[in-house]
């Protein structure tokens, strides 16, 4: 479900990127890519490991020079106004950059006393800070002997000694278990209903279905696809059936008996037939009664979420192919 | 997590504090990085016993494994020994450095402070101050086990001076070097590495510990000429008063010393500046 958030009702844009492109030596991690973040809005920028979202977020965050294009946060050149920029950005980045050795509490205020604050103030942030991402249990352990998911939450604490106008944030959640992500979650909606605008990088179709008011999908450094959850999730489809054979043979029967009904997507290797199920259980009831109809066997049948992979054939007509090398290339039946 | 919209204190609810000049901030903010890595030494054993344990250990067994063994016309061991082991100390600062800047590259912790409206230049300073300053730990527990154990400089205080200034000049530029390395290398293990594979022979054959003039031919040549030996010599020179025999910057220790330590600074200054500075 998107967050929208109504209190900021403005169309002012915090970040603009144009044509941003950053190569490393002969290599092109981001290629002409465009982008534009309104105020109060959460923006993700969903694709495979790999795809070039961390180096886009880097270039923004002043962290590295684009090699050509330029962007702006707040109205500052993220080269040429970049101590500005870091005035207003905060960032958490993909691996939770924290001062191992020192305990929680200290890295908090440390990152208060940088921003500026006398002992007395940043002491009393922090107080507020420890409260409010339930801090106070690890307060005193040193960070690097903390779990990962308390990691994260003195990470994102870290990025909100001040209230940023733009938060980005990098992989929040790649890594944690269901339950710390599901407080990175609640954390991060907590944040957008405070006003605060986001940019949210992840390889989770859910995270970005679940967070995000725009999506924008990458892939090899380029944009491929962008849209509203909504507007992406018709052209890829809610759920999916997914039907294993028992052999070729039977996935043969099966691609027999759904082909003139269903849009499928076979993928030999793995025997898997998927069929788009945007009607959830009376898909799924269609799929199996035309399955019953020519006695087809079947291995296993599942009503499933999308994944990016499935996002990425619907909507660039392609697998992101070299991160899934070890799978056959799914072919698309008209 | 316990969070309602109504209990939450928001970090805008304090105004930012007024932006003091931009020098008054660099002091503020080194300061701050300065502390946040002393901070850190005690709860890093490694780094802890790196300064404390380790020379104590090297100074012992130097001074009662070797030192019946080795026997230096005209002065006792001790004076021998106790200035090649503060002239090493001082190229061990590389490693020293070189590891911490390449675990603080590789944390994402450096990102983290550069990410902030902090000037960047304060949080290099604060890494090669900070170093400095570990260093200076690390002399200072060899001097004292020296001198407790028959240690006798002899120096004007004019010559103390002298000694001081030239102890930081050699800090100064190796730990630079060290920063240097750290940021190319990008990784505290292939850091130890290079410490082991290259600092650590060239201070053994700095002189410090038998003379070269005694050694064969090949390590009394590169002995002559290693950066390290005038390091050694220079140490020596200022605190014992000792001339030693060899090469031209053998006899003329300090000036040599100066001129490698300046050497180092003038390129190792810039290049770990630009790389620091220019994001990448
Ligand atoms: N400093 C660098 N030098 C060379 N290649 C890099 C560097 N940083 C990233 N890359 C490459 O750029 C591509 C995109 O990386 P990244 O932005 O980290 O992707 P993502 O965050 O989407 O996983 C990858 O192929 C990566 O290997
Ligand atoms: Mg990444």
């Amino acid at each position: 479900m998107a967050m929208t958030n109504d209190a900021i009702n403005s169309d002012e844009l915090v970040v603009v990127a144009t044509g941003l492109t950053k190569h490393f030596a002969d290599f092109v991690a981001v290629d002409n890519f465009n982008l534009e973040v309104k105020a109060g809005t959460v923006v993700s920028l969903l694709g495979p490991n790999g795809a070039g979202k961390t180096t886009i977020v880097r270039m923004l965050a002043t962290l590295s020079e684009p090699t050509s294009g330029s962007a702006t946060v707040c109205g500052y050149d993220v080269v040429r106004d970049a101590d500005a920029v870091r005035g207003v950005v905060s960032l958490t980045g993909q691996f939770a950059a924290l001062e191992d050795n020192l305990t929680a509490e200290e890295n908090l205020l440390l990152m208060a006393r940088l921003r500026g604050y006398s002992k007395r103030t940043a002491t009393r942030i922090v107080e507020g800070l420890i409260d409010r991402f339930d801090i106070g249990e690890f307060r005193d352990k040193l960070v690097k002997s903390v779990s990962g998911g308390q990691r994260r939450r003195v990470d994102l604490a870290a990025s909100l000694v001040v209230q940023p106008k733009v938060l980005m944030l990098d992989e929040p959640t790649t890594g944690l278990d269901p339950r710390s992500r599901q407080v990175v979650w609640s954390t991060i909606r907590e944040l957008v209903q405070g006003g605060v605008t986001l940019f949210l990088t992840t390889q989770y179709l859910e995270e970005a279905d679940a967070l995000a008011d725009h999506i924008v999908l990458i892939d090899h450094g380029r944009a491929v696809a962008a849209g509203t959850p909504n507007e992406l999730k018709s052209q890829i489809g809610d759920q999916r059936v997914d039907i294993v054979g028992i052999d070729a043979n039977g996935v043969g029967l099966i691609v027999e008996a759904l082909s003139s009904n269903f849009q499928l997507v076979i993928d030999h290797n793995r025997r898997t037939v998927s069929v788009p199920a945007p009607h959830d259980l009376a898909d799924l009831v269609a799929v199996t009664g035309a399955l019953a109809r020519v006695s087809a066997h079947v291995d296993e049948i599942a009503l499933r979420r999308p994944t990016l992979d499935d996002a990425f054939l619907a909507l660039t007509g392609q697998a992101s192919e070299p991160y899934q090398q070890d799978q056959s290339i799914a072919e698309v039946t008209p | 997590m316990t969070m309602t919209l109504a209990s939450m204190t928001r970090p805008g609810d304090e105004p930012l504090p007024k932006r003091p000049a931009s020098m008054q901030r660099f002091f503020r903010e080194t300061w701050l990085l300065i502390v946040r890595g002393l901070q850190t030494i005690p709860r890093v054993p490694q780094r802890l016993s790196d300064v404390t344990i380790q020379p104590l250990v090297f100074t012992l067994l130097f001074l009662y494994v070797f030192g019946s063994a080795i026997h230096i016309k005209g002065m006792s061991y001790q004076n021998y020994l106790l200035p090649g082991l503060l002239g090493q100390s001082l190229a061990f600062g590389v490693i020293g450095a070189g590891v911490a800047t390449a675990t603080d590259f590789n944390t994402g912790v450096i990102d983290r402070f550069r990410s902030l409206p902090v000037t960047r230049l304060s949080v290099i300073s604060s890494q090669v101050i900070g170093q400095i300053l570990e260093q200076i730990l690390g002399i200072v527990i060899v001097a004292g086990m020296g001198l407790a154990l028959g240690w006798r400089p002899h120096m004007s205080p004019f010559g103390f001076g002298e000694f001081l200034l030239l102890m930081l000049l050699g800090l100064s530029a190796f730990t630079w070097f060290g920063v240097l390395l750290g940021m190319i290398v990008k990784s505290s293990d292939a850091m130890q590495g290079i410490g082991f594979a290259i600092v650590f022979p060239l201070s053994f054959l700095a002189g410090t510990f038998v003379p070269i003039a005694g050694m064969k031919l090949v390590p009394r040549t590169i002995g002559d000429w290693d950066p390290l030996s005038a390091l050694v010599a220079s140490v020596r020179h200022v605190t014992q008063g000792t001339n030693t025999s060899g090469s031209w910057q053998l006899t003329h220790p300090v000036v040599s010393m100066i001129f490698w330590c300046v050497l180092i600074i003038a390129v190792c200054v810039p290049l770990a500046l630009r790389r620091f500075m220019n994001a990448n």
